[in-house]
């Protein structure tokens, strides 16, 4: 029979605790050079010419020649310069010397050929203004190319700097292989995670960390409770792994560093052009004013978002002057509906024997969290006497109704950084553009002619062109920004050094040291 | 009735009144908005707080009980108008008709019943039919899923009741088809298909919030208990009551008409139908033991 005195209890304990304590103190060690970033859906292969992944993840792989810098300034990449002609029909580029695909192919001008004819002038890409516009590439010097267009683009340097499909292919890689230049290489894939290793051969700032584990979480409260177990080290991004303001805030108050910087994308609510209702300039004022956007930002954001009604943010290069946002007033948007012809008051309004009754699009799926959104819009508008009836529909439906301006009401988003202003004026305001399924959120052919001149505008003139835009939907009250949500990342505290690059579309690692 | 588990039935019965009395219950307007009393827990000026847009959550649950109740109660009547109609003319006409529309309820049977639901309500939000709101659309939706079970129900007594010797002796007296039906046939069909019907209400509530909690039922500002939990998700670990009232509720009212479906299965078939069965089935004996001593003789 087992004998267990007080000492051997004792010691036994101990051991057993000691025991308990060995598997954590490895897992941390085997863990010690490698950042865990969450996201919220698997890489792929990281094929340029495909939609496979979430564009970050091609970002820690593939370079750019130029990189898009804080408030859109334009930084060296794969190019250390670059010279546009005064007619804008041509663009030199002086390729950065000594630098190699992580398979030891050089890049060069020859790799850079191969890499833009993959997508310049081919239809699918049309969507990209340089892509259009292409005519031909010349080699100009081993590391020297020359661009040439049909027509200018102003807005080219900036296409240059996005992510899929314009970055730089290995030209030596087989099909499915993801090699590029860029800080980090693919180790490994697969549908849980994918882990890269540092390119110790990368031109620019390398990692201090030696490996990189993006692993799949795609439920976001499964993300905030890896993090808090120290099983990942940052989640966050809205185009890597969303992470929401409430969260956030629950993030914060159990240690995490949260890391919020002002966002460069605009939620606005649409008005449908085609829908009667909203034709009446009257309605969409009154809509307009009296919409609290600061409660939004508050409520629903945590102050996780800045209220504002200019259809871009200032972190948007050539996003015009900054209009005050005003307070909400719903004596002022009752005495539009009554200028407008409308009668009524808080009960509800009449107009030719029409009720002012509109229908609210909505999709959970396409939009997470914007049926909350609705409701407090719902609710303010049921106040000035607007009746709202919430549709809540599948991302499919969304997908049908909203490029048919089927709908009253619905929730956009422009594109945010690098893309805008002129990607989402491009296409969400432009009667010919061909959006697909996200449609567009005001079209009308005065508006075409004044998008279409500040898009072909380039140098001193373009600020001007871009607020005449800027303006005609401001005195027409075309659509009704409500506010910026900002960048929100949360960090666990082993991280050290956490900034973000300039876009969420980039995976953060400069500066980051690991405790 | 006696022994009926009253304590566990009672959730049933309160969820009825409440829905009924539902506009004299609630002490706030559920869909007023307070900016300045987010997120309270339980006190003398919400009983049961506010949710994340500082709504009474007391008066928000007492109003999802009326939105059930009612969509409930249309869906069931739906259903078991079209239920019983279908299935009772099948049984009664036979031959090809009876195939074809026992083969239309087969078919509607062998898929969940939530599933067809989805399915309709994926149908429903096409613009064709943006004339209907999108709690009509529910209890559509649920009517077309729910009917086929009373169809089957229906067709089935009806088949075995024509087999009886008085509806043979109805007919030699020249009674009429819609005479046969209604006076005989129709409430032994309706006995039993209401009896099944109140055990499927708690599944219909559960239903309901199913949709809602899939964002494809009750259109906001409306409350109801699916959308409050689903509501409620976002904001579980600062305020995990947001989840659990409406969960409660839900629980106890599914649980309860379950219970009483039961109960009304083990215990409520009618007496008078009890009466006559037996009544029948001694005479079928006792002329069993006429023509047996008239064989033996």
């Amino acid at each position: 029979m087992l004998k267990l005195d007080r000492r051997s209890f004792l010691a036994t304990t101990a051991g057993l605790s000691f025991l308990s304590v060995l598997p954590r103190v490895a897992f941390a060690n085997g863990h010690a050079d490698t950042l865990r970033v969450a996201i919220s859906g698997e890489t792929g292969d990281l094929d340029l010419l495909q939609n496979v992944s979430t564009l970050s993840s091609y970002s820690a792989v593939f370079d750019a020649l130029i990189h898009y810098g804080p408030g859109g300034t334009l930084e060296p990449g794969l190019a250390t310069a670059w010279t546009v002609a005064e007619d804008g029909l041509s663009i030199s580029f002086d390729l950065r010397e000594g630098v190699s695909f992580s398979d030891g192919t050089p890049f060069d001008a020859t790799a850079a050929e191969w890499n833009l004819k993959r997508w310049m002038g081919v239809a699918d890409f049309s969507w990209i203004g340089i892509a259009d516009a292409y005519e031909s590439i010349v080699i100009d010097a081993p590391n020297k190319i020359t661009l040439k267009l049909k027509r200018p683009v102003p807005a080219a340097l900036l296409e240059l700097t996005i992510v899929r499909p314009v970055r730089f292919l290995s030209p030596s890689a087989a099909a499915g292989q993801p090699i590029g230049t860029g800080p980090w290489i693919v180790e490994s894939y697969s549908s849980t995670e994918t882990v890269l290793v540092r390119n110790d051969a990368y031109w620019g700032e390398k990692p201090t960390f030696a490996r990189l584990e993006l692993k799949v979480v795609p439920d976001e409260l499964a993300r905030a409770n890896a993090l808090r177990a120290g099983e990942l080290d940052v989640i966050g991004g809205d185009w890597v792994a969303a992470l929401s303001p409430r969260r956030a805030q629950a993030l914060a108050s159990e240690g995490m560093t949260i890391v919020a910087e002002p966002g460069t994308a605009t939620t606005i609510l649409g008005f449908s052009p085609n829908s009667p209702m909203m034709q009446d300039k009257a309605v969409r004022d009154a809509i307009f004013l009296g919409i609290d956007r600061t409660a939004v930002a508050t409520v629903l954001f945590e102050g996780f978002a800045d209220p504002t009604v200019d259809i871009f943010p200032a972190t948007v290069p050539t996003a015009g002057s900054r209009t005050p946002v005003p307070a909400r007033d719903i004596a002022a948007a009752q005495a539009a509906l009554t200028a407008g012809g409308w009668a009524g008051d808080a009960s509800g309004w009449t107009k030719d024997g029409a009720t002012l009754e509109i229908a609210f699009l909505v999709s959970e799926e396409s939009f997470p969290g914007s049926r909350r959104i609705a409701e407090m819009i719902q609710g303010m508008l049921m106040e000035v006497g607007v009746k709202t009836n919430i549709e809540t529909v599948d991302n499919a439906t969304m997908h049908d109704r909203r490029p048919k301006f089927d709908y009253d009401l619905t929730f956009f988003g422009t594109y945010g950084a690098p893309y805008d202003p002129h990607g989402s004026l491009g296409a969400s305001f432009v009667t010919a553009s061909d959006t697909g399924p996200d449609g567009k959120i005001y079209v009308h052919p005065d508006l075409d002619v004044l998008v279409a001149t500040a898009l072909e505008t380039g140098g001193d003139a373009r600020e001007g062109a871009m607020q005449a835009v800027y303006d005609w939907l401001r005195d027409n009250t075309a659509a009704c920004p409500l506010v910026v949500t900002q960048r929100l990342w949360a960090v666990h505290p082993r991280v050290a050094g956490f900034t973000l690059p300039a876009t969420d579309y980039d995976l953060p690692f400069k500066g980051i040291t690991l405790g | 009735m006696k022994n009926w588990p009253w304590a566990i039935l009672a959730p049933a019965f309160i969820f009825v009144l409440i829905g009924i009395f539902s506009p004299w219950l609630m002490t706030h307007d559920p869909a007023a908005q307070d900016y300045a009393a987010l997120l309270e827990g339980p006190g003398w000026a919400h009983w049961l707080g506010t949710d994340y847009l500082g709504r009474d959550m007391f008066s928000r649950i007492i109003g999802g009980a009326r939105t059930s109740l009612v969509a409930m109660v249309f869906v069931l009547v739906a259903a078991l108008a079209i239920g019983v109609v279908i299935g009772s003319f099948a049984g009664y006409v036979g031959g090809k008709t009876e195939l074809v529309l026992i083969s239309v309820i087969d078919i509607a049977l062998a898929l969940p019943s939530l599933v067809i639901a989805l399915a309709l309500m994926g149908v429903f939000s096409g613009a064709n039919f943006d004339w209907m709101s999108d709690y009509w659309k529910m209890i559509v939706a649920l009517t077309m899923a729910w009917w086929a079970n009373y169809a089957r129900m229906s067709r089935a007594v009806v088949v075995a009741e024509l087999q009886q010797p008085y509806i043979e002796a109805a007919r030699v007296m020249g009674a009429s088809h819609i005479w046969i039906f209604t006076r005989h046939i129709l409430p032994h069909v309706l006995g039993l298909v209401v009896v099944y019907a109140s055990a499927d209400a708690g599944a219909l509530v559960l239903a309901i919030a199913t949709l809602s909690f899939l964002g494809l039922g009750v259109a906001p500002p409306t409350p109801e208990w699916g959308q409050m939990l689903v509501d409620g998700m976002s904001y579980i670990e600062e305020n995990a009551a947001l989840v659990i009232i409406p969960g409660l509720a839900l629980t106890a009212v599914v649980v309860s008409f379950n219970l009483l479906g039961e109960a009304f299965a083990l215990q409520k078939v009618p007496r008078a139908v009890r009466g006559r069965l037996l009544s029948r089935k001694k005479a079928a004996r006792a002329a069993e033991e006429v023509a047996r001593k008239v064989v033996e003789a």
